[in-house]
């Protein structure tokens, strides 16, 4: 059955709705499966040092068939480095790497059956587009025929048929980055990597190029490794998230668990912009709805999964700002804004918080009726609150989303 | 758009003028001697010691170009040997270097930096200074009088500098490339065949007319030493035979100069077609 998905792999890629994707997200997401699948990734204790200094600390993760994986994090993280480990082109100091149960670490990443689109696109100017794209099968010395098969159906799923005797220089940034990609699919590799293929386009074309590859992904059902900074373009095209810092996974999961349920005060600032706001609290006392905080004179029950030990502590209230609503609610503030950014569909207020040094940051309705330097009354509801303890651990939220379906926070749904 | 130079290279009148005093006061050092060489070419042999000195030839003919060949008849092959040698001084050197500059410029191994210091120094040595241990060797090898004993030395001189020219110019084209590949199943020999090569075209097309203009040069003094034969001396060698018992043939031995640096012309005006620039637009976003 599986060598049936396998080998229909090749006729899938170019079709728009294949008749076995029902099915095949289902084998895909199938617990049960283990590990014979084709294009399933296990990092076991993946480390990476250079000298003395440890770039990443011990990596576990097991990316399933068909997922879309996006590796997020702050610049420094370790994630490009992960991913060209992944690929084969930097070392791995200790630990496994393994890819469809086969350990990798010691193989050229041909054997490994990866493919990689780089930042720069890293294209062959003096060669055209059909070369270019044509580069990985002539390295395998394929027949004429087939390969130009092969070039041409590539070159159809990204929309370079007419560019297909130009050379990369008279392409633009979207078109480039589209040669780069199709020369990733014709080889058919089990999975492909991206290191951030779309940081080099502007704007308006990152969110085509965003749009494209979920379509892409979609249409060749293959493992995608995905690595960005921008945690628009995780929350936009991931299955799942692995959430890097300093070369450490500080969480994995599907793009609104992690956004409702970050686990540590990291992911709660890394993901959602602008970012969540974090006030200093105290934990008055532990009961059946969850923790109460003080802060500043007032209290609110914040509804999380209660834990002894917490009486007394300081803890960090997480507060996002598209939570902040005029008017009564649970705890109320005052705030003076003093720069005010108008977005049309929002309005984004930032002020010092009792003169504390962090911007204290609001996202209000387009309209809302405030001006620099006039204070405001503003709230949040405790139920929109997440609290992490002293040390930054998420104390978990009960979440009582009424409003999120639950079936999207599950990993793998596409 | 207007015509305008761009703000940066905008002047006034006075700097203008200051530019362009200077270009010519440069120009006409170096141009002085050919100009001169070519009116010599031109001027019947007693003009040329007359006195006062007139620099116009005065009916001025270009018999001198037709005489050379009748006074020294073996100047054809004078020209085909400096051809030769330095043709194949070129080839060898540039079979040798662009597979040692692409090593040198992409992977880290063991005294690489002190392998191109080493390089640097042997090109402080002029050739001159060797040429006693050399001669040695070459008799050794049983090797003097062929054209042999002019190319290998001339090969080993040209090397250093031709492997730091290209190696930085490799430098340039960006590592990503060389990955795409790799990651694409490449070998390096095919990547450097398929990838970096065609890339480099220029750069060594810049080594392939340096080399060549740098063997034509220094082909003399190997020449003088190693080879006693006539039928094997290059140009500059060839040149002596218009040093005559009596007297030096001025005028024939400027045209000879001249005719003979014009297979070198042809050469390097052909390579330069290959000095495209801009032939790494659209690799990488820059």
């Amino acid at each position: 059955m599986f060598q049936t998905v396998t080998a229909s792999l090749a006729r899938l890629i170019g079709r728009a709705a294949p008749k076995g994707s029902l099915f095949f997200y289902e084998w895909a997401a199938s617990p049960a499966a283990g590990d014979s699948f084709l294009g399933q990734l296990n990092l076991k204790k993946v480390q990476k040092s250079y000298g003395t200094f440890e770039v990443l600390k011990g990596i576990e993760l097991e990316v399933r068939n068909g997922e879309f994986v996006v590796f997020v994090g702050p610049s420094g993280c370790g994630k490009s480095t992960l991913l060209r480990m992944i690929a084969g082109l930097d070392e791995t100091s200790s630990g496994d790497i393994m890819i469809d149960g086969k350990r990798v670490n010691d193989l050229p990443p041909v054997k490994r059956g990866i493919a990689m689109v780089f930042q720069s696109y890293a294209l062959y100017p003096h060669m055209t587009v059909f070369e270019n794209i044509a580069f990985p099968l002539r390295v395998e010395k394929m027949a004429e025929d087939k390969l130009k098969a092969k070039v041409e159906n590539a070159a159809r799923i990204l929309h370079l048929d007419q560019r297909l005797q130009q050379k990369p220089g008279m392409l633009s940034g979207g078109q480039r980055q589209r040669v780069a990609i199709g020369r990733a699919i014709v080889r058919e590799p089990k999975i492909f990597l991206f290191d951030e293929p779309l940081s080099n386009l502007d704007a308006a074309l990152r969110a085509d190029m965003r749009i494209e590859l979920a379509k892409l992904h979609r249409q060749l059902k293959a493992t995608m490794i995905y690595v960005t900074h921008d945690q628009v373009e995780a929350m936009t095209m991931a299955d799942r998230i692995v959430v890097l810092n300093a070369g450490e996974i500080a969480q994995t999961g599907a793009p609104l668990e992690l956004y409702h349920k970050p686990a540590n005060t990291f992911v709660a600032g890394f993901i959602g912009n602008p970012k969540m706001n974090m006030l200093p609290v105290v934990c008055k006392s532990v009961g059946p709805g969850g923790v109460e905080v003080e802060y500043q004179g007032q209290s609110a029950t914040i509804p999380v999964e209660v834990r002894g030990g917490l009486v007394g502590q300081p803890l960090t209230l997480g507060i996002r700002p598209e939570h902040i609503q005029f008017g009564a609610a649970d705890l109320v503030m005052k705030i003076t804004p003093s720069v005010i950014e108008r977005l049309g569909a929002h309005t984004v207020a930032y002020a010092a918080l009792n003169g504390e040094g962090e911007n204290f940051c609001a996202m209000l309705p387009g309209s809302a009726a405030i001006r620099t330097e006039e204070t405001v009354s503003v709230g949040v509801n405790a139920a929109d609150c997440h609290l992490f303890d002293t040390e930054g651990i998420a104390i978990e939220r009960r979440v009582e989303l009424t409003d999120v379906d639950m079936g999207l926070l599950k990993a793998g749904a596409v | 758009m207007s015509t305008q130079p761009a703000m940066v290279n905008r002047y006034r009148w006075y700097e203008l003028i200051g530019i362009y005093a200077g270009i010519l006061a440069f120009l006409t050092f170096i141009l002085a001697p050919f100009v001169e060489g070519f009116l010599v070419s031109l001027k019947p042999l007693s003009q040329l010691f007359s006195s006062p000195y007139r620099f116009i030839p005065q009916n001025g003919s270009f018999e001198a170009y037709r005489t050379m060949w009748v006074s020294v008849p073996g100047f054809a092959r004078y020209i085909f040997n400096s051809f030769l040698i330095s043709t194949i001084v070129t080839a060898v050197v540039l079979t040798l270097v662009v597979p040692a500059a692409y090593a040198f410029a992409r992977f880290k191994f063991k005294g690489s930096g002190h392998l191109l210091g080493a390089f640097l120094a042997v090109n402080m040595f002029s050739g001159a200074v060797l040429l006693i241990p050399l001669f040695r060797l070459m008799r050794s090898f049983g090797v003097l009088n062929t054209y042999f004993a002019i190319i290998v030395p001339g090969v080993a001189f040209l090397i250093p500098s031709a492997i730091w020219l290209l190696r930085t110019y490799m430098m340039r084209i960006p590592k990503e490339l060389d990955e795409a590949a790799f990651v694409d199943g490449a070998s390096h020999f095919y990547t450097l065949r398929r990838v970096i090569l065609p890339i480099a075209m220029p750069g060594i097309t810049v080594v392939a007319i340096t080399t060549f203009i740098g063997s034509y040069a220094q082909q003399f003094i190997y020449a003088l030493t190693f080879n006693s034969k006539t039928e094997y001396a290059p140009l500059p060698v060839g040149l002596f035979a218009y040093f005559g018992r009596q007297e030096v043939i001025w005028n024939e031995l400027m045209a000879a100069s001249f005719v003979g640096i014009a297979p070198a012309m042809i050469v390097i005006f052909f390579l330069q077609r290959y000095l495209v620039s801009g032939l790494t637009a659209g690799a990488v976003k820059q």
